[in-house]
């Protein structure tokens, strides 16, 4: 099957006026001819497949908006190709509208003073979405996302969490094929996290939908996306499997030891000493180098321990890496 | 499409009826606001029993002109006013990536709304046919229903546009003020007592003269246009009404590909 969503060269650069400062700046800016060039995307190649679930990530600023709303067919690319279930978004809007679905972690498309159904009936109306199947879908969705309580209340009166449901369910009563998530988990509680985390991967594996989510939050990707995209100053700079950029750029682990009696530097050969806490020493290894087992050995040797546990890396440490260090500076791989 | 509208209007009433406090505080301002304009036009037309030759029922039917196409574009185009408000707070994009007209999805934006002010304008259209002594035949209804059409798509021309220039400007509310008072000011008295230069304006470039003051002198069979113009320029309302908001459409397009070229 080809791609559903394939890029070429999508380049997108912003052209504003440049501003003077002061009064009679401003009043020469209004006249002004100058522009300033910011490229926000640059090369950004890429190719999804039907009923894949990707994480795109990057830094704010990094391009990752800009990306999407050329996907989307808001905005029109400066130069490059973009071919989403084979329309150019920005060229047939119409058409490409009807195969995708959009969340907006932070708007809202639904209507403010109405009951909740009735957001999802004018939507009905907009998408022609024939009765029987907004019927299936609307009580599908209630169901998985236990919205039966909440049906007729307006909406400025749902929690966050609430109305973050009905957003998701606004944007795939229509059955579209594919769907992109901008922050789905933004200032959302823990429980309500996890049940849109819940809720994506069901659409995702029982409807064959391909999402792409993009999110700040990377323990959204880290629970959902086997692939991630990485953007930074407007260019991919990794593309690939979670796992792998897990191994090859996690390679410290971090040895959490407890011991009987507070110890004040304790030594380890093969470690390297984070932090001491009370009796709770953290150590990190590389474990290319070392192997865990020789460590705990070497701790109980020579001190008394109530226990002992390791801590693998989180994908956001070593985003976090990437983004202040860069991908290149990596020792293992240079770049893909 | 039809659907969607017919879906805006039935949640239209039900918002309405859910808030119908609100509903009945707006309905007595629309009456009070029209009473008022009027009441001040009385008290004007008692110091002068004419102006330029108009009396003060002529001049009643000069406004109920003006208010039924104002009304009736208030009634169908009025979320056009919202668009620079979407535009910044980048509510703007989601119509975008719906399958129907941008336009016409910022018209169904529900916004507890029922036609009480056309009601209301239709009324005093009546009351103003009567008081102003016109003989009411089938073909003078006619000229009315395409006149107040023409003028509600002469305020359609003049509120796209402005909206359209917030995909340029962050703030367009000053100018539209200015457009609005300018409006309510220069269509309650015949535009021949202005200074010839205002008067071109309100023919030419904001054609507010053609939503009530040209059909009005034809209708009520006055010789003086106040630009030396035939009467029955009052009948090019309609087409005025088209040519200006189709313009204003085509700016509208304009506008939109920016917006694609720089999402701002």
């Amino acid at each position: 099957m080809p791609p559903i969503i394939e890029t070429h060269d999508l380049r997108k650069v912003f052209r504003t006026v440049r501003r003077r400062p002061g009064a009679l700046g401003a009043l020469r800016t209004l006249f002004s001819r100058e522009y300033e060039e910011r490229v926000a995307v640059s090369r950004v190649t890429m190719a999804i497949e039907p009923g894949e679930l990707v994480g795109y990530i990057g830094p704010n600023g990094a391009g990752k908006s800009t990306t999407i709303k050329m996907l989307t067919g808001i905005l029109v690319p400066t130069s490059g190709d973009v071919t989403v279930a084979g329309v150019v978004p920005y060229a047939a809007r119409g058409r490409n509208a009807r195969n995708i679905g959009v969340v907006f972690g932070q708007r809202s498309q639904l209507y403010w003073d109405l009951p909740l159904v009735e957001s999802f009936e004018l939507l009905r109306a907009i998408y022609a979405i024939p009765r029987d199947r907004y019927r299936r879908n609307l009580d599908a969705f209630v169901d998985l996302l236990a919205m039966a309580d909440f049906l007729q209340t307006p909406v400025r009166q749902l929690s966050l969490g609430q109305r973050m449901r009905g957003d998701f369910a606004a944007a795939m009563l229509h059955d579209p094929k594919i769907v992109y998530l901008d922050e789905p988990t933004i200032g959302l509680d823990v429980v309500a996290k996890e049940a849109i985390r819940t809720f994506i991967a069901r659409i995702n594996s029982e409807r064959g939908t391909t999402i792409v989510l993009t999110t700040h939050d990377l323990a959204d990707v880290e629970r959902l996306c086997r692939r991630i995209i990485l953007i930074d100053r407007g260019a991919i700079i990794y593309d690939g499997d979670v796992e792998r950029i897990k191994n090859e750029y996690g390679r410290f682990r971090t040895l959490v030891v407890h011991f009987a009696q507070p110890v004040a530097q304790p030594q380890l050969e093969g470690a390297e000493l984070v932090c001491v806490e009370g009796s709770t020493a953290r150590l990190r290894f590389d474990r290319t180098r070392e192997r865990a087992e020789r460590l705990i050995r070497q701790a109980s040797e020579r001190y008394a321990l109530e226990d002992v546990s390791i801590e693998e890396p989180d994908l956001e440490s070593i985003i976090r890496r990437i983004y202040i260090e860069g991908y290149d500076s990596f020792p293992e791989e240079a770049s893909t | 499409m039809l659907a969607a509208y017919a879906q805006y209007w039935r949640i239209n009433v039900l918002t309405l009826l859910e808030y119908r406090a609100n509903f009945i505080m707006w309905f007595a301002f629309t009456i009070v606001y029209h009473a008022v304009a009027l009441g001040a036009l009385y008290v004007t037309m008692r110091q002068f029993p004419s102006m330029n030759g108009w009396t003060f029922r002529e001049m009643f039917f000069l406004y109920a002109l003006w208010m039924t196409g104002h009304e009736l574009h208030n009634t169908f185009f009025f979320q056009v006013v919202s668009v620079p408000d979407f535009v910044r707070e980048g509510r703007f994009d989601r119509f975008l990536v719906r399958p129907l007209d941008a336009l016409f999805q910022v018209l169904i934006v529900p916004q507890q709304l029922i036609p009480d002010g056309l009601v209301l304008a239709l009324a005093t259209l009546g009351v103003a046919l009567a008081v102003a002594g016109l003989h009411v035949t089938a073909l003078l209804l006619l000229v009315l229903a395409l006149v107040v059409c023409g003028g509600a798509l002469i305020d359609l021309g003049i509120s796209l546009t402005i909206a359209t220039l917030s995909f340029w400007f962050v703030r367009v509310d000053t100018l539209r003020w200015a457009v609005m008072s300018l409006e309510q000011d220069f269509t309650r008295y015949p535009i021949s007592i202005y200074a010839r230069g205002v008067r071109l304006v309100l023919a030419f470039v904001l054609p507010f003269a053609f939503m009530n003051y040209f059909p009005a002198t034809f209708l009520l069979a006055k010789q003086e246009t106040g630009l030396g113009l035939n009467p029955a320029v009052g009948l090019l309302t309609p087409a005025i009404g088209v040519a200006w908001a189709g313009v204003a459409y085509a700016f509208w397009q304009v506008g939109l590909r920016r917006y694609q070229g720089t999402g701002s």
